[in-house]
Protein backbone atom coordinates (compact mmCIF):
# COMPACT_ATOMS: atom_id res chain seq x y z
CA UNK A 1 0.00 0.00 0.00
CA UNK A 2 1.48 3.23 -0.87
CA UNK A 3 1.49 5.82 1.41
CA UNK A 4 1.38 9.51 0.48
CA UNK A 5 2.92 12.17 3.49
CA UNK A 6 1.54 15.17 1.57
CA UNK A 7 2.33 18.65 3.50
CA UNK A 8 -1.55 19.90 2.12
CA UNK A 9 -1.44 23.33 0.17
CA UNK A 10 -4.17 25.40 -0.69
CA UNK A 11 -4.76 23.09 -4.07
CA UNK A 12 -6.54 23.53 -7.16
CA UNK A 13 -9.89 21.53 -7.16
CA UNK A 14 -9.08 18.84 -9.88
CA UNK A 15 -12.61 18.50 -10.53
CA UNK A 16 -13.53 22.19 -10.89
CA UNK A 17 -10.62 22.37 -13.28
CA UNK A 18 -12.22 18.94 -15.05
CA UNK A 19 -15.68 20.92 -14.81
CA UNK A 20 -14.26 23.86 -16.80
CA UNK A 21 -12.68 21.95 -19.26
CA UNK A 22 -16.39 20.23 -20.00
CA UNK A 23 -18.00 23.56 -19.69
CA UNK A 24 -16.15 25.02 -22.81
CA UNK A 25 -16.08 21.43 -24.95
CA UNK A 26 -19.74 21.88 -24.80
CA UNK A 27 -19.97 24.97 -25.21
CA UNK A 28 -23.69 25.26 -24.14
CA UNK A 29 -25.14 28.40 -23.51
CA UNK A 30 -28.23 27.12 -20.93
CA UNK A 31 -28.33 27.87 -17.50
CA UNK A 32 -25.07 27.29 -15.71
CA UNK A 33 -26.71 25.41 -12.70
CA UNK A 34 -28.52 22.53 -14.96
CA UNK A 35 -24.89 22.85 -17.25
CA UNK A 36 -22.90 22.05 -13.76
CA UNK A 37 -25.12 19.46 -13.43
CA UNK A 38 -24.46 17.86 -16.35
CA UNK A 39 -20.78 18.17 -16.47
CA UNK A 40 -21.18 17.22 -12.76
CA UNK A 41 -22.64 13.73 -14.15
CA UNK A 42 -20.47 13.25 -16.83
CA UNK A 43 -17.18 12.99 -14.21
CA UNK A 44 -19.41 10.38 -12.23
CA UNK A 45 -20.37 8.58 -15.54
CA UNK A 46 -16.90 7.91 -16.55
CA UNK A 47 -16.81 5.50 -13.95
CA UNK A 48 -19.18 2.53 -15.83
CA UNK A 49 -19.48 0.92 -19.16
CA UNK A 50 -20.54 1.63 -22.12
CA UNK A 51 -24.73 1.21 -21.16
CA UNK A 52 -24.94 2.67 -17.66
CA UNK A 53 -22.41 5.83 -18.72
CA UNK A 54 -25.00 6.50 -21.87
CA UNK A 55 -27.94 6.49 -19.43
CA UNK A 56 -26.70 8.67 -16.81
CA UNK A 57 -25.46 10.87 -19.48
CA UNK A 58 -29.06 11.20 -20.55
CA UNK A 59 -30.33 11.71 -17.64
CA UNK A 60 -33.05 14.04 -17.13
CA UNK A 61 -34.50 16.16 -14.53
CA UNK A 62 -32.54 14.91 -11.63
CA UNK A 63 -29.49 17.11 -11.17
CA UNK A 64 -26.58 15.12 -9.33
CA UNK A 65 -26.42 17.90 -6.22
CA UNK A 66 -29.60 15.83 -4.89
CA UNK A 67 -28.65 12.55 -5.10
CA UNK A 68 -26.54 10.88 -2.75
CA UNK A 69 -26.51 7.74 -3.76
CA UNK A 70 -25.92 5.35 -7.18
CA UNK A 71 -27.05 1.94 -6.75
CA UNK A 72 -26.29 -1.39 -9.20
CA UNK A 73 -27.77 -4.26 -8.59
CA UNK A 74 -27.22 -7.43 -10.75
CA UNK A 75 -31.02 -8.16 -12.15
CA UNK A 76 -32.29 -5.44 -10.33
CA UNK A 77 -33.43 -1.71 -11.57
CA UNK A 78 -30.93 0.88 -11.52
CA UNK A 79 -31.53 3.29 -8.47
CA UNK A 80 -30.47 7.03 -7.61
CA UNK A 81 -31.20 7.71 -4.15
CA UNK A 82 -31.64 11.14 -3.32
CA UNK A 83 -32.57 12.82 0.21
CA UNK A 84 -36.05 11.90 0.69
CA UNK A 85 -36.85 8.74 -2.38
CA UNK A 86 -35.86 6.62 -4.46
CA UNK A 87 -35.43 6.81 -8.30
CA UNK A 88 -35.88 4.03 -10.95
CA UNK A 89 -34.09 5.12 -14.07
CA UNK A 90 -35.06 3.58 -17.59
CA UNK A 91 -33.02 3.03 -21.20
CA UNK A 92 -33.35 6.91 -22.14
CA UNK A 93 -32.15 8.18 -18.17
CA UNK A 94 -35.86 9.23 -17.22
CA UNK A 95 -37.47 8.27 -14.08
CA UNK A 96 -39.80 5.94 -14.07
CA UNK A 97 -41.44 2.75 -12.21
CA UNK A 98 -39.13 -0.53 -11.20
CA UNK A 99 -40.62 -2.66 -13.58
CA UNK A 100 -39.77 -0.56 -16.67
CA UNK A 101 -36.65 0.57 -15.53
CA UNK A 102 -33.20 -0.28 -16.90
CA UNK A 103 -32.15 -3.92 -15.29
CA UNK A 104 -27.94 -3.62 -13.80
CA UNK A 105 -26.33 -6.88 -15.97
CA UNK A 106 -23.69 -8.61 -14.68
CA UNK A 107 -21.18 -6.86 -17.46
CA UNK A 108 -22.11 -3.89 -16.42
CA UNK A 109 -20.38 -4.36 -12.78
CA UNK A 110 -17.70 -5.87 -13.62
CA UNK A 111 -17.20 -2.89 -16.42
CA UNK A 112 -17.98 -0.39 -13.81
CA UNK A 113 -15.54 -1.94 -11.46
CA UNK A 114 -12.67 -2.28 -14.16
CA UNK A 115 -13.02 1.44 -14.66
CA UNK A 116 -13.33 2.31 -10.84
CA UNK A 117 -9.40 0.31 -10.02
CA UNK A 118 -7.77 1.27 -13.34
CA UNK A 119 -8.39 -2.12 -14.80
CA UNK A 120 -6.06 -2.75 -11.40
CA UNK A 121 -7.49 -4.87 -8.91
CA UNK A 122 -4.02 -5.45 -6.88
CA UNK A 123 -4.03 -1.45 -6.10
CA UNK A 124 -7.15 -1.95 -4.19
CA UNK A 125 -6.77 -5.42 -2.77
CA UNK A 126 -6.74 -4.05 1.30
CA UNK A 127 -9.58 -2.01 0.25
CA UNK A 128 -11.89 -4.80 -1.21
CA UNK A 129 -11.26 -6.90 1.51
CA UNK A 130 -12.95 -4.43 3.68
CA UNK A 131 -15.75 -4.18 0.94
CA UNK A 132 -14.95 -0.92 0.02
CA UNK A 133 -13.10 1.43 -3.02
CA UNK A 134 -12.47 4.89 -2.93
CA UNK A 135 -12.30 6.95 -6.05
CA UNK A 136 -10.16 9.95 -6.73
CA UNK A 137 -12.20 12.75 -5.70
CA UNK A 138 -13.16 11.29 -2.21
CA UNK A 139 -16.63 9.35 -3.76
CA UNK A 140 -16.63 5.97 -1.73
CA UNK A 141 -18.01 2.71 -3.38
CA UNK A 142 -19.41 -0.07 -1.54
CA UNK A 143 -19.37 -3.38 -2.68
CA UNK A 144 -20.64 -7.02 -1.64
CA UNK A 145 -20.07 -10.51 -3.36
CA UNK A 146 -19.01 -13.57 -3.08
CA UNK A 147 -16.13 -14.34 -0.52
CA UNK A 148 -13.57 -15.51 -0.71
CA UNK A 149 -11.65 -17.04 2.27
CA UNK A 150 -8.27 -18.39 3.07
CA UNK A 151 -7.76 -20.32 6.29
CA UNK A 152 -11.06 -18.14 7.61
CA UNK A 153 -9.79 -14.78 6.28
CA UNK A 154 -11.40 -12.95 3.94
CA UNK A 155 -9.04 -13.23 1.00
CA UNK A 156 -10.84 -10.93 -1.67
CA UNK A 157 -14.49 -10.37 -3.18
CA UNK A 158 -14.97 -12.26 -6.54
CA UNK A 159 -18.52 -11.75 -8.83
CA UNK A 160 -19.33 -8.82 -7.54
CA UNK A 161 -23.54 -8.73 -7.37
CA UNK A 162 -24.21 -5.33 -5.88
CA UNK A 163 -22.20 -1.73 -6.01
CA UNK A 164 -22.98 1.93 -4.28
CA UNK A 165 -21.35 4.34 -5.36
CA UNK A 166 -22.11 7.45 -2.55
CA UNK A 167 -20.92 10.80 -3.61
CA UNK A 168 -19.32 13.08 -1.14
CA UNK A 169 -20.28 16.25 -0.58
CA UNK A 170 -18.06 19.36 0.54
CA UNK A 171 -20.23 21.54 2.42
CA UNK A 172 -18.13 24.15 3.76
CA UNK A 173 -19.49 26.83 6.88
CA UNK A 174 -20.94 23.73 8.38
CA UNK A 175 -18.84 23.60 11.57
CA UNK A 176 -18.91 27.28 12.61
CA UNK A 177 -21.62 26.43 14.09
CA UNK A 178 -20.59 23.69 16.35
CA UNK A 179 -16.74 25.52 16.90
CA UNK A 180 -17.57 27.42 19.81
CA UNK A 181 -18.70 24.73 21.73
CA UNK A 182 -15.88 22.11 21.37
CA UNK A 183 -13.17 25.01 22.39
CA UNK A 184 -12.43 25.60 25.55
CA UNK A 185 -11.09 28.79 27.74
CA UNK A 186 -7.78 28.78 26.40
CA UNK A 187 -8.87 28.45 22.63
CA UNK A 188 -7.88 24.40 22.19
CA UNK A 189 -10.35 22.00 21.25
CA UNK A 190 -11.93 19.56 23.63
CA UNK A 191 -11.77 15.89 22.92
CA UNK A 192 -14.63 15.27 20.66
CA UNK A 193 -16.65 12.06 19.15
CA UNK A 194 -18.81 13.02 15.80
CA UNK A 195 -22.19 9.95 15.76
CA UNK A 196 -24.80 9.65 13.52
CA UNK A 197 -26.39 6.82 11.38
CA UNK A 198 -25.14 6.55 8.73
CA UNK A 199 -25.67 9.00 5.70
CA UNK A 200 -25.60 11.77 8.16
CA UNK A 201 -23.18 14.07 7.11
CA UNK A 202 -20.75 13.20 9.54
CA UNK A 203 -17.55 12.78 7.48
CA UNK A 204 -19.22 16.02 5.69
CA UNK A 205 -18.60 17.92 9.12
CA UNK A 206 -15.70 16.64 9.79
CA UNK A 207 -13.75 17.81 7.04
CA UNK A 208 -15.12 21.16 7.45
CA UNK A 209 -14.28 21.17 10.98
CA UNK A 210 -10.46 20.08 9.94
CA UNK A 211 -10.65 22.89 7.54
CA UNK A 212 -11.48 25.34 9.96
CA UNK A 213 -9.49 24.49 12.74
CA UNK A 214 -6.89 24.46 10.25
CA UNK A 215 -6.82 27.66 9.00
CA UNK A 216 -7.98 29.08 12.09
CA UNK A 217 -11.42 31.11 12.70
CA UNK A 218 -10.71 35.26 13.42
CA UNK A 219 -14.53 35.31 14.41
CA UNK A 220 -13.96 33.15 16.88
CA UNK A 221 -10.79 34.02 18.34
CA UNK A 222 -9.01 30.22 17.02
CA UNK A 223 -5.76 30.65 15.84
CA UNK A 224 -4.92 27.67 13.24
CA UNK A 225 -3.49 24.49 14.68
CA UNK A 226 -1.30 21.84 12.97
CA UNK A 227 -3.83 19.14 11.94
CA UNK A 228 -2.75 15.85 11.40
CA UNK A 229 -5.52 13.43 9.56
CA UNK A 230 -4.97 9.67 9.18
CA UNK A 231 -7.48 8.83 6.09
CA UNK A 232 -7.65 5.14 5.88
CA UNK A 233 -10.24 5.20 3.77
CA UNK A 234 -9.46 8.05 1.54
CA UNK A 235 -12.61 9.62 2.03
CA UNK A 236 -11.60 13.10 3.48
CA UNK A 237 -8.75 14.42 1.73
CA UNK A 238 -9.80 12.47 -1.65
CA UNK A 239 -6.10 11.79 -2.12
CA UNK A 240 -4.97 11.24 -5.95
CA UNK A 241 -1.78 10.49 -6.30
CA UNK A 242 -0.50 12.47 -3.34
CA UNK A 243 -2.53 15.27 -4.11
CA UNK A 244 -6.06 15.93 -1.98
CA UNK A 245 -9.13 16.92 -3.88
CA UNK A 246 -10.70 18.56 -1.22
CA UNK A 247 -9.02 21.66 0.84
CA UNK A 248 -8.71 20.16 4.33
CA UNK A 249 -6.82 23.83 5.29
CA UNK A 250 -3.17 25.19 5.81
CA UNK A 251 -2.22 23.43 8.17
CA UNK A 252 -3.33 20.00 7.63
CA UNK A 253 -1.06 16.98 6.74
CA UNK A 254 -2.69 13.78 5.65
CA UNK A 255 -0.94 10.04 5.73
CA UNK A 256 -3.80 8.42 3.23
CA UNK A 257 -4.90 5.02 3.26
CA UNK A 258 -3.06 4.20 6.56
CA UNK A 259 -4.78 1.82 9.05
CA UNK A 260 -5.82 4.45 11.68
CA UNK A 261 -3.74 2.25 14.50
CA UNK A 262 -0.54 2.19 13.41
CA UNK A 263 -1.11 6.05 11.26
CA UNK A 264 -1.89 7.68 14.34
CA UNK A 265 1.26 6.86 16.34
CA UNK A 266 3.01 7.66 13.22
CA UNK A 267 1.38 11.31 12.74
CA UNK A 268 2.36 11.93 15.95
CA UNK A 269 6.19 10.64 16.14
CA UNK A 270 6.95 12.49 12.63
CA UNK A 271 4.27 15.24 11.84
CA UNK A 272 3.48 16.28 15.31
CA UNK A 273 -0.04 17.40 15.20
CA UNK A 274 -2.14 19.56 17.83
CA UNK A 275 -4.82 18.14 16.56
CA UNK A 276 -5.39 14.75 15.51
CA UNK A 277 -8.55 13.80 13.20
CA UNK A 278 -9.58 10.23 12.07
CA UNK A 279 -13.24 8.77 10.59
CA UNK A 280 -14.86 5.92 11.23
CA UNK A 281 -13.48 4.48 14.93
CA UNK A 282 -14.41 0.94 15.15
CA UNK A 283 -12.01 -1.66 15.66
CA UNK A 284 -10.31 -2.64 19.11
CA UNK A 285 -6.74 -1.39 17.98
CA UNK A 286 -7.91 2.04 17.62
CA UNK A 287 -8.76 2.33 21.02
CA UNK A 288 -4.88 1.71 22.24
CA UNK A 289 -3.76 3.89 19.25
CA UNK A 290 -5.96 6.89 20.61
CA UNK A 291 -4.72 6.43 24.38
CA UNK A 292 -1.50 6.14 23.40
CA UNK A 293 -2.04 9.29 21.25
CA UNK A 294 -3.68 11.38 24.15
CA UNK A 295 -0.45 10.81 26.41
CA UNK A 296 1.41 13.22 23.77
CA UNK A 297 -1.05 16.24 24.40
CA UNK A 298 -2.53 15.91 21.47
CA UNK A 299 -6.22 16.75 20.84
CA UNK A 300 -8.28 13.92 18.77
CA UNK A 301 -11.33 14.65 16.46
CA UNK A 302 -12.98 11.27 15.61
CA UNK A 303 -16.38 10.14 13.75
CA UNK A 304 -18.15 6.91 14.61
CA UNK A 305 -21.76 4.61 13.64
CA UNK A 306 -24.23 5.53 16.17
CA UNK A 307 -27.50 7.03 15.82
CA UNK A 308 -27.17 8.22 19.47
CA UNK A 309 -25.15 8.07 22.79
CA UNK A 310 -27.15 5.10 23.98
CA UNK A 311 -26.09 3.04 20.89
CA UNK A 312 -22.60 3.84 20.88
CA UNK A 313 -22.67 3.11 24.45
CA UNK A 314 -23.80 0.09 23.24
CA UNK A 315 -20.80 -0.52 20.36
CA UNK A 316 -17.72 -2.17 23.07
CA UNK A 317 -15.03 -0.04 21.28
CA UNK A 318 -16.84 3.38 21.83
CA UNK A 319 -18.18 2.27 25.12
CA UNK A 320 -14.13 1.49 26.37
CA UNK A 321 -13.30 4.92 25.21
CA UNK A 322 -16.40 7.16 26.76
CA UNK A 323 -15.58 4.95 30.15
CA UNK A 324 -12.34 6.00 30.10
CA UNK A 325 -12.88 9.41 29.40
CA UNK A 326 -11.34 10.22 26.44
CA UNK A 327 -13.34 12.34 24.71
CA UNK A 328 -15.08 15.87 26.52
CA UNK A 329 -17.10 16.59 23.87
CA UNK A 330 -20.08 14.57 21.91
CA UNK A 331 -21.75 15.61 18.72
CA UNK A 332 -25.06 13.74 17.33
CA UNK A 333 -25.86 14.20 13.60
CA UNK A 334 -29.06 12.70 12.12
CA UNK A 335 -30.98 12.71 9.07
CA UNK A 336 -33.86 14.46 10.64
CA UNK A 337 -34.06 17.17 8.66
CA UNK A 338 -32.06 16.22 5.78
CA UNK A 339 -28.67 15.09 5.61
CA UNK A 340 -26.55 17.07 8.21
CA UNK A 341 -29.30 17.87 10.75
CA UNK A 342 -27.46 18.68 14.45
CA UNK A 343 -29.14 17.00 17.03
CA UNK A 344 -27.19 18.59 19.46
CA UNK A 345 -23.73 18.41 21.41
CA UNK A 346 -23.21 17.33 24.97
CA UNK A 347 -20.46 18.12 27.40
CA UNK A 348 -19.36 14.15 28.30
CA UNK A 349 -17.85 15.17 31.75
CA UNK A 350 -21.32 16.51 33.14
CA UNK A 351 -23.75 14.64 30.80
CA UNK A 352 -25.19 17.70 29.77
CA UNK A 353 -26.47 19.11 26.41
CA UNK A 354 -24.71 22.47 25.29
CA UNK B 1 28.09 5.21 -67.12
CA UNK B 2 28.08 1.85 -67.08
CA UNK B 3 30.47 1.14 -64.42
CA UNK B 4 28.19 4.31 -62.52
CA UNK B 5 25.16 2.23 -62.98
CA UNK B 6 27.06 -1.15 -61.61
CA UNK B 7 28.24 0.93 -58.59
CA UNK B 8 24.42 2.10 -58.11
CA UNK B 9 23.37 -1.41 -57.97
CA UNK B 10 26.23 -3.01 -55.85
CA UNK B 11 25.64 0.00 -53.41
CA UNK B 12 21.63 -0.57 -53.36
CA UNK B 13 21.97 -4.57 -52.86
CA UNK B 14 24.48 -3.50 -50.40
CA UNK B 15 22.49 -1.23 -48.25
CA UNK B 16 19.42 -3.63 -48.35
CA UNK B 17 21.37 -6.32 -46.94
CA UNK B 18 22.74 -3.47 -44.44
CA UNK B 19 19.22 -2.37 -43.23
CA UNK B 20 18.17 -6.10 -42.77
CA UNK B 21 21.13 -7.40 -40.78
CA UNK B 22 20.37 -4.11 -38.40
CA UNK B 23 16.97 -5.52 -37.77
CA UNK B 24 18.27 -8.75 -37.16
CA UNK B 25 20.55 -7.40 -34.75
CA UNK B 26 18.07 -4.99 -33.35
CA UNK B 27 15.49 -7.89 -32.20
CA UNK B 28 17.09 -9.22 -29.62
CA UNK B 29 17.70 -5.72 -27.96
CA UNK B 30 13.95 -4.96 -28.06
CA UNK B 31 13.47 -8.52 -26.14
CA UNK B 32 15.87 -7.73 -23.68
CA UNK B 33 14.45 -4.15 -23.18
CA UNK B 34 10.96 -5.59 -23.09
CA UNK B 35 11.89 -8.32 -20.19
CA UNK B 36 13.66 -4.99 -18.34
CA UNK B 37 10.22 -3.26 -18.97
CA UNK B 38 8.21 -5.82 -17.20
CA UNK B 39 11.03 -6.41 -14.53
CA UNK B 40 9.84 -2.58 -13.62
CA UNK B 41 6.09 -3.29 -14.08
CA UNK B 42 6.28 -5.82 -11.44
CA UNK B 43 8.41 -3.95 -8.74
CA UNK B 44 5.98 -1.19 -9.46
CA UNK B 45 3.04 -3.97 -8.99
CA UNK B 46 4.00 -6.04 -6.03
CA UNK B 47 5.84 -3.22 -3.73
CA UNK B 48 4.41 0.00 -5.10
CA UNK B 49 0.40 -1.44 -5.80
CA UNK B 50 1.02 1.01 -8.47
CA UNK B 51 -2.68 1.42 -10.67
CA UNK B 52 -1.74 0.73 -14.14
CA UNK B 53 -2.03 3.91 -16.01
CA UNK B 54 0.69 5.47 -13.50
CA UNK B 55 3.05 2.46 -13.72
CA UNK B 56 2.92 2.29 -17.57
CA UNK B 57 3.85 6.42 -17.27
CA UNK B 58 6.66 5.27 -15.42
CA UNK B 59 7.71 2.65 -17.64
CA UNK B 60 7.19 5.67 -20.26
CA UNK B 61 10.05 7.51 -18.72
CA UNK B 62 12.41 4.90 -18.30
CA UNK B 63 12.38 2.97 -21.74
CA UNK B 64 14.09 3.41 -24.63
CA UNK B 65 11.53 3.95 -27.74
CA UNK B 66 10.28 2.40 -29.05
CA UNK B 67 8.91 0.85 -26.05
CA UNK B 68 8.56 3.99 -24.87
CA UNK B 69 5.81 4.71 -27.57
CA UNK B 70 4.15 1.75 -26.76
CA UNK B 71 4.07 2.11 -22.68
CA UNK B 72 2.73 5.64 -24.03
CA UNK B 73 -0.10 4.42 -25.72
CA UNK B 74 -1.12 1.83 -23.29
CA UNK B 75 -0.80 4.41 -20.47
CA UNK B 76 -3.47 6.84 -23.11
CA UNK B 77 -5.76 4.23 -23.82
CA UNK B 78 -6.21 2.94 -20.05
CA UNK B 79 -6.89 6.80 -19.35
CA UNK B 80 -9.76 6.89 -21.47
CA UNK B 81 -11.12 3.92 -19.59
CA UNK B 82 -10.55 1.07 -21.74
CA UNK B 83 -9.60 -2.58 -20.12
CA UNK B 84 -6.26 -3.21 -19.51
CA UNK B 85 -6.59 -6.51 -21.51
CA UNK B 86 -8.03 -4.98 -24.41
CA UNK B 87 -5.83 -2.52 -24.36
CA UNK B 88 -2.47 -4.33 -24.18
CA UNK B 89 -3.58 -5.97 -27.34
CA UNK B 90 -4.84 -3.28 -29.31
CA UNK B 91 -1.48 -1.47 -28.64
CA UNK B 92 0.11 -4.39 -29.86
CA UNK B 93 -1.55 -4.12 -32.88
CA UNK B 94 -1.06 -0.39 -33.69
CA UNK B 95 2.51 -0.29 -32.36
CA UNK B 96 4.05 -2.99 -34.62
CA UNK B 97 5.15 -1.29 -37.23
CA UNK B 98 7.67 0.57 -35.10
CA UNK B 99 9.15 -3.12 -33.67
CA UNK B 100 11.54 -5.86 -35.16
CA UNK B 101 10.01 -8.36 -33.37
CA UNK B 102 8.96 -11.26 -35.13
CA UNK B 103 5.15 -12.82 -34.52
CA UNK B 104 6.33 -15.35 -32.12
CA UNK B 105 7.72 -12.77 -29.41
CA UNK B 106 4.16 -10.91 -30.14
CA UNK B 107 2.46 -13.84 -28.95
CA UNK B 108 5.07 -14.17 -25.61
CA UNK B 109 4.49 -10.44 -25.11
CA UNK B 110 0.84 -10.80 -25.67
CA UNK B 111 0.53 -13.26 -23.05
CA UNK B 112 1.08 -10.41 -20.53
CA UNK B 113 -2.04 -8.53 -21.37
CA UNK B 114 -4.13 -12.03 -20.44
CA UNK B 115 -5.38 -11.09 -16.52
CA UNK B 116 -3.28 -8.03 -16.19
CA UNK B 117 -4.86 -6.15 -13.19
CA UNK B 118 -7.86 -8.67 -12.78
CA UNK B 119 -5.75 -10.30 -9.62
CA UNK B 120 -3.92 -9.76 -6.74
CA UNK B 121 -0.12 -8.67 -6.37
CA UNK B 122 1.14 -12.07 -6.02
CA UNK B 123 -0.94 -13.59 -8.73
CA UNK B 124 0.40 -10.69 -10.91
CA UNK B 125 3.80 -11.53 -10.25
CA UNK B 126 3.78 -14.97 -10.88
CA UNK B 127 2.27 -14.07 -14.70
CA UNK B 128 4.86 -11.32 -15.45
CA UNK B 129 7.54 -13.82 -14.40
CA UNK B 130 6.66 -16.37 -16.52
CA UNK B 131 6.53 -14.23 -19.32
CA UNK B 132 9.95 -13.17 -18.51
CA UNK B 133 11.33 -16.60 -18.33
CA UNK B 134 9.84 -17.19 -21.67
CA UNK B 135 11.44 -13.56 -23.19
CA UNK B 136 14.72 -14.52 -21.56
CA UNK B 137 15.03 -18.15 -23.53
CA UNK B 138 13.73 -16.52 -27.04
CA UNK B 139 16.48 -13.34 -26.39
CA UNK B 140 19.44 -16.12 -25.64
CA UNK B 141 17.92 -18.01 -29.09
CA UNK B 142 17.51 -14.39 -30.97
CA UNK B 143 20.92 -13.51 -30.01
CA UNK B 144 22.76 -16.98 -31.34
CA UNK B 145 20.58 -16.38 -34.42
CA UNK B 146 20.69 -12.95 -35.29
CA UNK B 147 24.56 -13.27 -35.02
CA UNK B 148 25.28 -15.54 -38.03
CA UNK B 149 21.93 -14.04 -39.84
CA UNK B 150 23.21 -10.38 -39.69
CA UNK B 151 26.42 -10.86 -40.95
CA UNK B 152 24.95 -13.27 -43.46
CA UNK B 153 22.58 -10.26 -44.51
CA UNK B 154 24.84 -7.93 -44.77
CA UNK B 155 27.58 -9.60 -46.75
CA UNK B 156 24.68 -11.22 -48.94
CA UNK B 157 23.62 -7.98 -50.44
CA UNK B 158 26.64 -6.83 -51.47
CA UNK B 159 27.46 -10.04 -53.16
CA UNK B 160 23.73 -10.31 -54.68
CA UNK B 161 24.76 -6.60 -56.06
CA UNK B 162 28.00 -7.90 -57.68
CA UNK B 163 26.04 -11.01 -58.98
CA UNK B 164 23.25 -8.79 -60.62
CA UNK B 165 25.97 -6.61 -62.24
CA UNK B 166 27.45 -9.97 -63.74
CA UNK B 167 24.50 -11.37 -65.01
CA UNK B 168 23.58 -8.01 -66.34
CA UNK B 169 27.34 -7.45 -68.45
Amino acid sequence: MSLHYTLSVVQEHRLTADLQKVKVSNGEKSLPRLNKSAALWADMARWFGDDVRSILLNLKEVALYEVEELRLRVGQPLMLRTVDKDLFINHQGEATSAYKAYLIKSEDLTAALERMTHSSLYAVEENLKQGFITLPGGNRVGLTGEAVLQDGQLQTLKHISSLNLRIARDIQGQSLKILPLLLNSTGQLYHTLLISPPRAGKTTLLRDLIRSISNGVPKLKLEGQTVGVVDERGELAGMWQGIPTYDLGLRTDVLDGCPKASGMSMMVRSMSPQVLAVDELGHAEDVIAITDALRTGVRILSTAHAGTLEEARSRPVITHLLDQGVFERLVVLSRRHGPGTLEGVYDLKTGGSL
Amino acid sequence: MLILGCMVLIAGCGCLGLWFAYRIRRRPQELRECSMALALLDTEIVWGATPLPEAFGILKERTDEPWQGFFGELKERLGQGESAGIAWKETMIAQNSHFCLKPEDWNVIGDVGKGLGRSDRTEQHKQIELVQRQLMVMKEQAETWSGKQAKMWSYLGFLGGIAGVLILI
